[in-house]
């Protein structure tokens, strides 16, 4: 490859002033490893704090929503296109059971996107031990399933979440109300829903989630016993829970399948407000943090570009005369910021990804999380490299405006 | 009538600062092809101020400048940049290599930017340059190393590079001793009379003037022989 005259005059100036071109380098190296460093660390955390919520949260629950009398049926009863007023509408008096729910698994499996189907019974109910009463919610659930969707699994404390489907009245309890009530594997708890009687149910496992909420409330039993503790019959179900291939299409499965089964489809998103607020300020803090690491490398290189044109000053001026024009003068120094851009990204990928492995074997030991949350992921560095050579690319720019601008006439005759 | 290389008509030109006064009155000047002049005067005359209209760096002027028969008043910047390296050739009298480059880097650097030759050729051809003044020892040491005699002669080498046809100096030997401004003046009268360059020089050197062909002599903005 033949190498422009441009190209070897940049190369020449960068080599005759390693220092400078070294601090520059490392300026642009800071930048860019930080810049992956906080990426990783903030995919890493949203990742975490996501993989938390879906181990208890499905991608959509669908479920029947209470509803509010409107004039669709007097609508359909009278035929006409008359405006009807409905005076002190009230809820209409509605079972929480879905209609044909397998009916209705059946269908959403057709849709591709959907990588498994469950179905739940939710049942409202009060724990009772002794003389100690606790509010909390049953799951009935297929355990197999509902392990496979949410890794029920790596939560267990104590016991087998398999006795589920062994044990008859087995229950499955979070361990906030485990140890409320003083409880452990094997002894007996009284659980009754507010429709039904009360039922002796026996403790076959704890579990315990980050979330305190849950581990407070929430138990599972087998979703026939679920059926049994309410009164209801087998084909009763409340909740149908959705996971997906890609949880980012969850809203737009939701729109269609809340259009295709007429019941309420709420995706993840809905439910998790909150995380998504948080995973939006983690962006706004580290988009702050490296735009202002951005901005100082290139406040490094403009320096060290300007001060390298007052230097070579004269220099410019023999270019010039001897035929450089203003272009390829700009050409000359950019790609000196170009160059001082493409080592600092090789070094800052190296060093950037160093720290981000070294960070990611710190200790935390805080509930699940063991080790800080760090993700290794390619567009992180390619991002790092893009937006490096971008700002040394603005950082160069304008001092090698400056060069090309130089008047040889009043330099060389002083 | 031998062939025009630089013919300029009418440049006059002002300094503003302080106040706005003419510097170069109405220069009407004709140099041929293969002519060696000397442009002589007192300093503040013009002379050097003449020398850099002419060399198109200095764009600020009324007037017409025509080299080898191209007009280039009013030209971009980009154009008579390409001009210069093509057919005008410096010799400053502070030598002006670049420092960090060695001499042969020094001299092939317009003859790169020219793009006419390959690289190899480019060389070759420096060389050659460096070795008819004698330097071609020097080739690979830094520019900053060399005494001053020996650095302008690179810089008169690196001048010849793109065989242009005009060569200007701004008393090119002004900062030599007298053996070292016996050679500069010995090579440019041959490359006048072996290559048919032509030579424009500004010089305070009497003896130097005296020896060249035509001596233009400048006093207060005119041309007055």
């Amino acid at each position: 490859m033949k190498i422009s005259v441009n190209t070897e005059i940049a190369f020449t100036y960068l080599a005759s002033r390693k220092k400078q071109t070294i601090v520059a380098s490392l300026g642009v190296m800071f930048g860019i490893s930080m810049f992956i460093f906080m990426q990783s660390l903030m995919k890493g955390t949203n990742d975490y704090f996501e993989k938390a919520s879906f181990s208890s949260t499905a991608h959509i629950r669908l479920y029947s929503e209470n509803k509010v009398a409107d004039t669709h049926m007097l609508t359909s009863f009278l035929q006409d296109s008359s405006v009807k007023i409905l005076t002190n509408p009230k809820q209409l008096k509605q079972t929480l059971g879905l209609n044909n729910p397998y009916g209705i698994i059946n269908n959403i499996k057709k849709n591709k996107q959907v990588v498994a189907v469950t179905p739940q019974v939710s049942a409202q109910v009060m724990y009772s031990s002794g003389s100690v009463t606790l509010n909390g919610n049953v799951a009935g659930v297929s355990i197999d399933e509902e392990d496979k969707m949410f890794d029920v699994q790596t939560n267990m404390v104590a016991g087998n979440l398999h006795d589920l489907n062994r044990v008859n009245n087995g229950l499955l309890i979070g361990k906030g109300i485990a140890d409320k009530l003083s409880l452990h594997v094997g002894d007996n708890i009284t659980v009754r829903a507010v429709t039904g009687n009360p039922v002796v149910m026996r403790v076959v496992g704890i579990y315990a989630t980050t979330i305190k909420q849950i581990d407070e409330t929430r138990s599972y039993a087998n979703i026939v016993q679920a059926q049994n503790l309410l009164g209801k019959d087998r084909s009763y179900v409340t909740d149908i829970k959705i996971n997906l291939a890609d949880y980012n299409n969850a809203p737009k499965v939701a729109r269609d399948l809340e259009i295709i089964t007429g019941y309420k489809a709420e995706d993840w998103v809905q439910s998790n407000e909150q995380l998504k607020a948080a995973f939006k300020i983690r962006a706004i803090i580290l988009n702050s943090v490296i735009g202002v690491i951005l901005l100082v490398a290139g406040f490094g290189i403009y320096n060290i570009l300007n001060m390298t044109i007052y230097e070579k000053i004269k220099e410019i001026a023999i270019l010039k005369a001897t035929g450089f024009s203003g272009p390829a003068v700009i050409s000359i120094f950019l790609q000196q910021a170009v160059y001082i851009g493409l080592i600092g990204a090789v070094v800052g990928i190296i060093f950037g990804f160093s720290i981000t492995f070294m960070v990611s074997r710190i200790y935390i030991g805080a509930g699940t999380l063991k080790y800080l949350p760090m993700s290794f992921y390619v567009p992180h560095y390619v991002e790092a490299v893009i937006f490096g050579v971008i700002t040394t690319i603005a950082a160069g720019y304008f001092p090698a405006r400056k060069a090309s601008k130089v008047d040889p006439v009043t330099i060389i005759r002083g | 009538m031998a062939e025009i290389a630089l013919k300029a008509g009418g440049i006059t030109k002002y300094f503003h600062d302080p106040v706005t006064f003419p510097v170069l009155k109405n220069i009407d000047l004709e140099v041929s092809r293969g002519e060696f002049v000397s442009i002589v005067g007192k300093s503040g005359c013009g002379k050097s101020t003449l020398l850099y209209i002419l060399s198109t760096m200095d764009t600020d002027y009324e007037g017409k400048l025509e080299i080898n028969g191209v007009n280039v008043t009013g030209k971009s910047l980009n154009e008579l940049a390409f001009i210069r390296n093509s057919s005008i050739g410096f010799v400053f009298q502070f030598h002006y290599l670049l420092p960090d480059f060695s001499c042969l880097k020094n001299v092939m650097i317009p003859g790169l930017r020219l793009g006419r030759l390959s690289y190899k050729e480019v060389e070759q051809k420096a060389y050659e340059k460096l070795k008819m003044f004698g330097v071609e020892d020097l080739a690979l040491k830094s520019a900053n190393k060399l005494s001053g005699g020996q650095q302008q002669r690179v810089a008169i080498a690196r001048s010849l590079i793109n065989d242009p046809a005009i060569i200007m100096g701004d008393e090119p030997t002004g900062n030599l001793d007298s053996k070292n401004t016996g050679i500069v003046f010995d090579l440019f009268q041959r490359l006048t009379k072996e290559y048919h360059q032509t030579i424009i020089a500004v010089t305070h050197d009497e003896d130097f003037a005296q020896k060249s062909d035509r001596i233009i002599e400048m006093a207060d903005g005119e041309v007055v022989k």
